[in-house]
């Protein structure tokens, strides 16, 4: 494989999934805020 | 009382399952690979910034805010003269929800033969031509359709607990293939396909337009669909953080299918990669994966997981349709179950010309395929004539939000969607001149006349019933189930 492949392989996942799971993980961290101050729903 | 999401994750995960459908695992692959692979992915992502995330916040904010489905929920942003616009939202997704419904019975049908075994020996050609010129695509269909329509019959609690197996089952079993794909001798060349940039083809208009477009039809972005299950989230519900997590979400399925699919042409059957890539959405799908599958170890099993996820796809995608359709009858005045009831009916029969025709079936996917773009300027029009600052200030940034979006979010909507939705559907039609000699022949299957004959048929009537869908849609409160 080339070597630009390789780093858009690493560039494009790392945002799409990276990205996913950065902004899961601050849902996920947000809830439990929101649910330790009684602020849900 | 209106029904509500359990929690946060009831509303992510159920409107993920509308976002992921069939188009993330059997169209991104193919348009990513016949236009310029790497290059492509760039504008796509750039796309999903420029058109997905932004609309998307935009239904969450008509569903949240209004509590009404599209027709009521345009007339409660825009004004009365606007319910015509939430229906052409409601018409355009229930059209294709007609012919969705045929596509998920294919999926539960080549499941089932999956399962059986009843593919792995048999000629695929064959198998999908007998299929699709038999009668069972009518059987498969009123299966589906019964399956989408059970599911909504329990309401919001029902699309939650169904959503809440199907999707991250859906996301697993997606990884599984990926990972069985990519680890095939010979995958490298499909990775390399998928992400070797072509720079030159940044230059070319028309990858920008293909990438524009994925986003469009596959992320339901501009459908209703989010502002659907908006309705029912909780009144202190975050509205940014939700639509970038289910953007990039839906675009990192679309991310595994495109691994999945590419690095299994180019690991089983290279020499035929740009035949197999070229072979339509079913060709691909029902012909070429088949083929590809019986090639590998443990084929059989790695087929049944792929048209098990498929089927979850194509379900999960469909019941969002049905629900939309439900909603906007709940709102003139249904209970439910009469509604569900009439929605089932109409989808068994407006189904139908599209399970016994792939010449209808294409036509209507093409039709309507254009008119979601039509949606997605309705929708930034209609967020225009709320306010957009004040739909930032008070809705997206409003109680339980997670992020903060500031005034670029109002740039794009007032300037950046509204071109992108009338350059796409230019774009499109420029092109379709080219499909057909006969291009203005309203009878054709896929050209202009085509579209703007049925265009033309239904802003008619919506226009003309536009003072009664008003009244009724926006004026009645919510009949108990």
């Amino acid at each position: 494989m080339s070597g630009i492949a390789v780093l858009m392989m690493v560039l494009i996942p790392g945002l799409i999934w990276g990205g996913f799971l950065y902004l899961l993980t601050r849902a996920v961290r947000s809830e439990s805020a929101k649910r330790e101050v009684g602020d849900a729903g | 009382m209106t029904e509500r999401f359990s929690s946060r994750w009831g509303l992510v995960l159920a409107t993920l399952g509308m976002a992921v459908g069939t188009g993330n695992i059997w169209r991104f692959p193919r348009i990513v690979a016949t236009n310029g692979g790497g290059s492509f992915l760039v504008a796509w992502v750039v796309f999903l910034i420029l058109w997905s995330v932004p609309l998307m916040m935009v239904e969450f904010s008509f569903g949240k805010h209004a509590r009404h489905g599209t027709v009521g929920a345009f007339v409660r942003m825009a004004g009365k003269k606007f319910a015509w616009m939430g229906g052409w939202v409601a018409l355009c997704a229930t059209a294709i929800m007609f012919y969705y419904s045929v596509v998920a019975g294919w999926c539960l049908r080549y499941l089932a033969a999956a399962a059986t075994g009843g593919l792995k020996s048999a000629d695929a050609t064959v198998v999908w031509e007998s299929f699709t010129t038999s009668y069972w695509p009518m059987l498969t269909h009123a299966l589906a359709l019964g399956l989408g329509v059970s599911v909504c019959w329990f309401g919001v609690r029902g699309i939650e607990r169904v959503a809440k197996v199907l999707i991250p089952t859906l996301f697993v079993l997606v990884v599984i293939l990926a990972v069985r794909a990519v680890t095939l001798p010979g995958a490298e060349r499909g990775l390399e396909f998928l992400f070797a940039p072509d720079w030159s083809a940044l230059g070319d208009v028309n990858i920008w337009l293909q990438a524009l477009t994925q986003n469009a039809w596959d992320t339901g972005a501009g459908w209703g669909l989010i502002l659907t299950y908006a309705i029912y989230m909780r009144a202190r519900e975050d509205v940014p953080l939700n639509a970038f997590m289910i953007g990039f979400g839906n675009n990192s399925v679309s991310l595994l299918a495109g691994i999945m699919v590419l690095c299994t042409v180019f690991a089983l059957n290279p020499g035929a990669s740009s035949e197999i890539v070229g072979a339509g959405n079913e060709g691909l799908t029902f012909v070429w994966m088949p083929q590809l599958f019986a090639q590998m170890p443990a084929g059989g099993f790695f087929m049944t997981l792929f048209f098990l996820g498929l089927s979850f796809a194509a379900l999960t995608s469909l019941i969002s349709m049905i629900e939309l359709a439900t909603r906007v009858l709940i709102d003139v005045g249904f209970r439910r179950r009469q509604a569900l009831l009439t929605i089932a009916g109409a989808g068994l029969i407006f189904g139908l010309p599209s399970a016994r025709s792939l010449d209808f079936f294409h036509n209507q996917d093409w039709v309507w395929g254009v008119g979601l773009m039509l949606s997605g300027l309705f929708f930034a029009i209609a967020a225009r004539r709320f306010g957009l600052e004040r739909m930032r200030s008070e809705v997206i940034n409003g109680p339980g939000a997670d992020l903060r979006i500031g005034r670029w979010w109002t740039f794009l909507i007032a300037f950046v969607v509204p071109i992108e939705a009338v350059a796409l559907m230019v774009w499109w039609l420029w092109q379709a001149r080219t499909w057909d000699p006969d291009w203005l022949n309203p009878l054709g299957t896929a050209n202009v006349g085509t579209v703007l004959a049925q265009f033309a048929i239904a802003l008619l009537v919506l226009l003309v019933l536009n003072r009664w869908l008003a009244r009724k849609a926006a004026g009645v409160k919510e009949a108990s189930s």
